[in-house]
């Protein structure tokens, strides 16, 4: 600043002297509209030159009308303009597409992301908003190459299931968040407005400072703070918008129903069960009496700033989800105070802490099957005013009335989270620093179902309440000790740690019925008859982390990175005998650009090489599993009044030598900028092997223990590449930028313990639909393969023998060629596990407005349509692709006849499996940001008005709601029973800063 | 100052790291549950470990399925039932084609039976530690060898040899049990029954409380039943006279009110699960209703164990038995609540009426019923049984004869005569017969045509293949697991 100072002093003295001249004026603003002070004015191969003003103007005297200009910001692109004559030059200079300074966060401190040596991707708050959702995880869907997100369902309030780099255990797979410092597992809490970044830790160098908790990767969220020197600015953020299902699913009306009925009953040697099926018409679309369009709005009031003393972020933030299907919303209320005090000059001290509210309802259980499911036939209410009878061949509740009967399912949430935490400058460069982390939760849930009779099997004798409490504790502290020294062309940074954590949680509930009354002044139990009451009480077995850890950076010449770490963590959740472990990683990185032989060409901007090696480790495996417990409620009936005889004892087996999984992480990257950093490209090779994998090994059943214990035995491999290329331009003033990303992902079981040839995943209609086998996937689809349709008796007797089945049936495959049909035909029929994942978007900007769009989608994985599987109890309706069937020889080899489940047609075989690849239009916006000019006299300083929508155009071929299929559960990924669909939105928004 | 905080800091990070390093803060246990090492130090640790093993007694595996199948199913007297797609695996127990890992029943059974049995040495095991009533405690164990021998009577029914688990096995013995012959298995039955009548209690010297509860006669009465299954009969009869001489239990005068609520822990009943269906909880209930339950209207169950037509032709024509044991389309129920209505989905619609039970709280799955094990009736054939075969038909006789005495209630003399013949051969047919009409659908016939040899003559129609069926196959996992230390049944 300094220099630019005398820079300025020594222009105008010059200025001073000249004669004769032009003088050309303008503005320098950023894309954003925000003036540029003190940018710097060059006239291209000269020394004349200027600095912009306060409020972004500048005036420069030259002697060349026709001179070129080159407009220069630290940490913008540079731009050289040609004045063609002009004596007024507005000019818009752009961030630098990747700054060499920019700062990232990393596990328990911050590095230049010029300095990284692993593999991490940090995307900003910004981005994230172009997403409407509860979880601001959702909005890193095809944004960072090697992070799957998918949702498990599309229900208000619901958090995605993350995958980084693949699956790398039979057990929990999901990564660790940290937010501001605290280690937790779901970050439901927060809202997306209060996000400043997101940092992915994708290698071991990034997060084997997490130790036992790293290996599913890492994601470290910073909530905003106050900036120094920046006057108090107010911030209103806001969208609206409507959300309805992406599509329906082609279902069968009522006449086309009733035709396939009559098949069923034909088939099975029955009777049509109705004369005439034409006099349904249409009937009944249950899809249309469900689903809603549900409102989605957001609402973030802000106010930051900060002096030399004190920075401050406090927000207020609204979030109000309506469900796409009726009775479903999620609410949450955020107060948010992002404090630092500078008390003394050797000691700051802050605090980064929210208050959540939330509250939701849930829709009825099982209603989006319902819908599907639901006799087309029965109407919603017949002529007499009463729900139509659903159950009577369906087998199901009528939606309708599930709606009124059974959508009271209230949960209500309040969360205080956040850290406290204190840095003290010991010695120069020594930095210590104390952080104490806590998230307290209280959660309470309500549901009532009134008396009702709509048939005999859709009824509620009693009225009923439930109510339930959770409460759940978790403190951290961190202490750590920060030593920072550059000399001469060496950079060091220590880092020192110590860490404990503590998890507890206990529940408490009951429910009683008959109430007496049926508003909701009466939903207590308190109101329900104490001879009814049920109770229940737990406690979560408490969980207890001790860890300490160690880490260098080192730097030489810039050029020379050099990141070793070591984490000793101590874990309860772990047997008597396995408590401690430790997690190395060590990572070099090369800055090739730095160089001298890079100095003399001017088209890479960057170019660094990387390599790392780690080990992690898993503890997400099942609690308890190490400590053998008594097993409760074993109880006997004895007693001429036949009385529960509390009974308990031991029914099984454990392991105390139960301990962490590992995984052994390899990570080589290149990351490479060009064009002034136009261009950038990352890309990175990951080989992941996770090893002792928390199994259930099969012990003999004459052992007699009702479970096989857990042993750690199982090895997966994942391994694939990330790639990220980014473009930027520019083209006059239009402002532009492409990139796109994609990652595959490899992923082979090598082994999985003593006596497990395969793992059994899903089990539908009592066989297996996914199967774990050594050389395979995690959790592939596994059943018979149809090599066609039995067309006639011939075809019967003439293929391998496949027990009772008649023409028109599925005719399987014998792929072990034995003669015979039987479960040992099953094989592997495909993985839910995609080979590719990616990711494109592009953007532009002109004159104030901006537009951008983002697309995401995989392929190669498929997805088990459950939902058409589950018949035999009544006859539920009928996907259209049932009208495919078969009906005489000849008609068709895809589609069997109509049979309403069981063997052969209904067992799991690639009839039901489905190819899951997609591409989506994940987001498109267009914002327009008014003038500076305009704005200054209303009071703001930035007005940006948008319309977006999410979700807006889909390709699949998947017949069902969404191509989204997640599941925690790592065995059961991709099988649609009829979840909750997710949603398409349409949104306006505005930011505005006062 | 700076040194102060300095110091104080360094303290403050010394202290905690020493403190942390302490591998007992990891120490946790879990929350409202005993650990397996703190288990039988109380004296209720010993009465709640053996009532655990009866609870095994009502679940899914022991109970359910695996059981109907491999007793009635299986047998002459039942087909699958149900609609024919309903789990269509079972009908592979109609025509015999279930093998090693097909369907899953028969790995249930084991592994069901399996597990009585580690609850039950679990008990034996641990109760001795237990400071306590000397006399309650040797009880508790009787109880506990009495399930035992009962878990294992019909595994080696089922599976002829088998490993012989005795106790709890520790890791390096998990893998590597051989199949004991099947007459070691027999000799820890016995053993266990005979232990178990030294010090089980008359079932009229227990406490009200503890009704339901194994007793001396009912170790009796299944030792008698073990004996004449392995054809000595002269401890079957040794055994069946010591029940019967005890004058504990009596015949209920009505045959048709055994299966009834009313009959539960009757005067008749010598051992029987016991199961209860509670307001809003199916904790005392078992499966076994549900599964035979009519299917359709009134809506009581799945519909399976179908009672087959060659049982309908085994009874004497008026054998009012008949009647009580299958429950036709167009039958009032036995309470008079409905009428059982046409299900077209059904082939030979009916039902095994001694499986149905009245309204009970909860739904179906809640099933209210106690399942008659061992009935008297059963003792008293078991009795006329081994007479016979030991040359006394004029005892047989009288106790047949009171079996079908009781079956003809007050119906004139020519329904179920008493029977006069003393042929040894023909008197061990119609006891053979008695049994099967006396106690049919009741999930004993299987293991009577396997005992009595008749299993080949009768079943070969159907699938039967001698020499191989009368055992059920080894479950395939065992075999894998052990890397063939166990051995396959023959012809499997």
């Amino acid at each position: 600043m300094f220099g630019k100072k005398i820079l300025f002093a020594a222009l105008l003295l010059w200025c001073g002297m000249a004669a004769a001249q032009v003088t050309v004026k303008g503005t320098v603003t950023d894309a954003s509209g925000e003036t540029l002070i003190g940018a710097n004015i060059l006239v291209k191969n000269s020394t004349t030159g200027t600095i912009t003003e306060i409020d972004g103007t500048y005036e420069l005297t030259l002697s060349d009308a026709f001179a070129t200009l080159v407009f220069s910001y630290t940490g913008y692109t540079t731009q050289e303009i040609s004045l063609k004559g002009n004596t007024t030059l507005d000019v818009v200079l752009r961030e630098e597409a990747q700054l060499i300074n920019e700062v990232v966060v990393v596990g328990y401190g911050t590095q230049r992301k010029s300095d990284l040596t692993g593999a991490v991707t940090s995307v900003k708050g910004e981005e994230l908003k172009k997403i409407a959702a509860s979880n601001p995880v959702q909005a890193l869907q095809g944004k960072v190459a090697g992070v799957q997100v998918s949702a498990a369902s599309g229900r208000p309030g619901e958090g995605p299931v993350v995958r980084i780099r693949g699956t790398g255990t039979l057990n929990g797979a999901a990564p660790i968040y940290v937010v501001d410092g605290l280690i937790l597992n779901n970050i439901d809490f927060l809202n997306t407005a209060d996000i400043e970044s997101m940092e992915i830790l994708k290698d071991a160098s990034a997060a084997a400072i997490y130790g036992t908790r790293g290996a599913n990767g890492v994601i470290i969220i910073t909530t905003r703070k106050g900036t120094r020197g920046q006057k108090p600015r107010v911030s209103f953020n806001s969208y609206y918008g409507t959300q309805q299902p992406e599509r329906r699913i082609a279902l069968t009306n009522a006449t086309e129903y009733a035709q396939l009925v009559n098949e069923t009953s034909v088939n099975s040697g029955g009777q049509p069960t109705y004369p005439d099926p034409t006099v349904f018409g249409e009937g009944t679309d249950w899809q249309d009496v469900i689903f809603q369009n549900g409102a989605i709005q957001n609402y973030n009031l802000s106010v930051s700033g900060g002096s030399e003393s004190m920075l401050f972020n406090i927000s207020g933030d609204v979030f109000r989800q309506e469900g796409i299907v009726k009775s479903s919303y999620f609410n949450r209320y955020t107060l948010r105070i992002n404090n630092e005090y500078n008390f003394f000059k050797w000691m700051k001290f802050g605090h980064n802490t929210a208050f959540v509210f939330s509250d939701n309802n849930r829709e009825p259980g099982g209603i989006v099957f319902n819908a599907l499911a639901a006799d087309p036939t029965a109407p919603v209410r017949d002529s007499t005013g009463n729900y139509g009878n659903t159950s009577r061949n369906s087998n199901v509740g009528n939606p309708a009335a599930q709606l009124e009967y059974n959508s009271y399912n209230r949960g209500y949430g309040q969360q205080f989270a956040g850290n406290v935490f204190t840095d003290v400058y010991v010695l120069k460069n020594l930095t210590a620093r104390s952080s104490f982390g806590f998230s307290l939760v209280n959660n309470r849930n309500k549901s009532y179902e009134p008396q009702f009779y709509v048939n005999e099997r859709q009824q509620n004798p009693e009225s009923r309440i439930f109510a339930g409490v959770f409460r759940g504790v978790d403190w951290q502290w961190e202490n750590t000790l920060n030593y920072q020294k550059d000399w001469k062309n060496h950079r060091i940074n220590l880092l020192g740690g110590y860490t404990v954590q503590a998890v507890t949680g206990e529940g408490i509930g009951g429910s009683r019925n008959r109430l007496i009354g049926d508003t909701e002044n009466f939903f207590y139990l308190d109101s329900g008859d104490d001879q009814t009451a049920t109770n229940y009480q737990f406690a979560n077995t408490p969980e207890r982390y001790v860890s300490t850890l160690l880490r260098i950076n080192y730097a030489l010449h810039d050029k020379y990175l050099l990141t070793a770490s070591v984490r000793r963590d101590g874990s309860s959740r772990f047997g008597s005998e396995r408590r401690f472990g430790t997690f190395p990683s060590v990572a070099v990185a090369w800055r090739v650009i730095e160089e001298p032989f890079m100095k003399n060409q001017n088209i890479l901007t960057n170019l660094k090489l990387r390599g790392s090696w780690g080990r992690l480790g898993n503890d997400k495996i099942p609690s308890n599993e190490a400590i053998p417990v008594v097993v409760n409620g074993l109880s006997a009936v004895f007693g001429p009044d036949e009385v529960l005889n509390f009974g308990a004892g031991v029914t099984g087996l454990a392991n105390p030598f139960l301990q962490w999984e590992e995984a052994r992480s390899l990570n080589a990257g290149i990351e490479l900028g060009a064009f002034e950093n136009r261009l950038t490209l990352e890309l990175d090779y990951y080989h992941r092997r996770s090893s002792k994998i928390l199994v259930r090994v099969p012990i003999p059943d004459y052992v007699g223990s009702a479970i096989s214990p857990f042993v750690n035995a199982a090895d997966v491999v994942n391994s694939g590449i990330d790639v990220m290329l980014n473009w930027r331009g520019q083209i006059g003033k239009l402002g532009y930028r492409i990139g796109a990303l994609a990652s595959t992902v490899h992923n082979e079981v090598k082994s999985l313990g003593r006596g497990n040839a395969f793992l059994r995943g899903a089990i539908i209609s009592g066989e297996p639909a996914t199967s774990t086998v050594i050389g395979g996937p995690i959790g592939a689809f596994y059943g018979y393969q149809v090599a066609g349709i039995y067309q006639n008796a011939e075809d019967v007797a003439k293929y391998p023998n496949q027990g009772i089945v008649r023409p028109g049936d599925l005719r399987f495959a014998d792929t072990n060629g034995d003669g015979i049909i039987n479960p040992d035909d099953r094989v592997f029929l495909g993985s839910p596990i995609p080979d590719l994942i990616y990711g494109f978007n592009l953007g532009f900007d002109l004159a104030g407005f901006d537009f951008s769009a983002d697309f995401n989608g995989m392929s190669g994985n498929m997805i088990l349509n459950a939902k058409k599987m589950a018949r035999g109890f009544g006859i539920p309706n009928y996907e259209t692709s049932f009208l495919d069937r078969w009906t005489s020889e000849g008609s068709g080899d895809s589609e069997p006849r109509i049979t309403n489940g069981g063997y052969p047609n209904f067992n799991v075989s690639d009839r039901f499996l489905e190819d899951g690849s997609f591409m989506r239009l994940r987001s498109v916006q267009l914002g327009y940001t008014f003038p500076k000019k305009l704005l200054s006299k209303a009071g703001f300083s930035s007005l940006r008005l948008y319309v977006s929508g999410n979700n807006v155009l889909l390709w699949t071929n998947y017949s069902g709601y969404s191509p989204e299929i997640g599941s925690e559960n790592v065995l059961e990924v991709g099988i649609d029973r009829g979840i909750y669909p997710t949603s398409r939105t349409f949104l306006v928004g505005l930011s505005a800063n006062f | 100052m700076k040194k102060h905080i300095i110091r104080l800091l360094g303290l403050a990070l010394f202290t905690l790291s020493v403190g942390g390093c302490n591998k007992d803060v990891l120490n946790v246990e879990p929350q409202a549950q005993i650990l397996e090492e703190n288990y039988f130090q109380k004296p209720e640790h010993a009465v709640w470990a053996v009532n655990a093993i009866y609870n095994q007694l009502r679940t899914w595996n022991v109970i359910s399925f695996p059981f109907i199948s491999m007793t009635d199913i299986v047998s002459d007297d039942a087909l699958k039932g149900s609609t024919p797609a309903d789990s269509e695996r079972l009908s592979t127990f109609d025509n015999y084609t279930y093998g090693p890992s097909f369907p899953e029943e028969i790995q249930l059974a084991w592994r069901g039976y399996y597990h009585g049995i580690f609850r039950a040495n679990s008990a034996i095991q641990g109760i001795p530690k237990v400071e306590m009533d000397p006399v309650l405690k040797s009880r508790l164990i009787g109880e506990a060898k009495f399930l035992r021998a009962h878990y294992y009577f019909y595994l080696v029914r089922w599976f002829g040899d088998i490993p012989l688990i005795d106790r709890l096995l520790v890791p390096s013995e998990y893998y590597n049990q051989p199949r004991a012959p099947k007459a070691e298995v027999y000799n820890l039955i016995i053993q266990d029954l005979k232990d178990a009548i030294e010090v089980l209690p008359e079932k009229s010297q227990y406490a009200a409380a503890d009704l339901g509860r194994v007793t001396k006669g009912s170790a009796r009465g299944i030792l008698a039943k073990v004996y004449l299954t392995i054809g000595d009969y002269v401890n079957a009869e040794k055994y069946a006279l010591e029940v019967i001489n005890s004058n504990q239990y009596a015949l209920l005068p009505q045959y048709n009110r055994i299966f009834l609520p009313e009959g539960q822990n009757s005067s008749e009943s010598v051992f029987e699960i016991q199961a209860t269906a509670l307001e809003g909880s199916q904790a005392g209930a078992s499966p076994w209703n549900m599964i035979q339950g009519v299917r359709g209207t009134p809506n009581l169950g799945w519909g399976f164990n179908q009672p087959s037509d060659d049982l309908i032709a085994a009874y004497e024509s008026g054998d009012p038995r008949r009647d009580a044991t299958i429950l036709y389309v167009g039958e009032v129920l036995p309470d008079g609540s409905a009428i059982v209505q046409d299900n077209p989905e059904m082939v030979n619609e009916r039902y095994n009426q001694k499986a149905w039970t009245p309204d009970h709280p909860g739904l179906q799955d809640n099933g209210p019923s106690n399942i008659r094990i061992l009935r008297y009736a059963d003792v008293l054939l078991i009795a006329a049984e081994a007479l016979n075969e030991n040359n006394k038909p004029m005892e047989a006789l009288t106790y047949i004869n009171l079996v079908r005495a009781r079956a003809r209630g007050t119906r004139p003399i020519t329904v179920v005569p008493p029977l006069t013949i003393t042929d040894q051969t023909q008197l061990r047919q119609a006891i053979w017969r008695e049994r099967r009409v006396e106690l049919a659908m009741e999930q004993h016939r299987w293991f009577e045509l396997v005992r009595t040899g008749q299993a080949a003559a009768k079943l070969a129609p159907l699938g039967f293949v001698a020499g191989k069926h009368e055992l059920f196959p080894i479950p395939q996992s065992e075999i894998d697991l052990t890397e063939g230390i166990i051995m396959q049944n023959p012809m499997y």
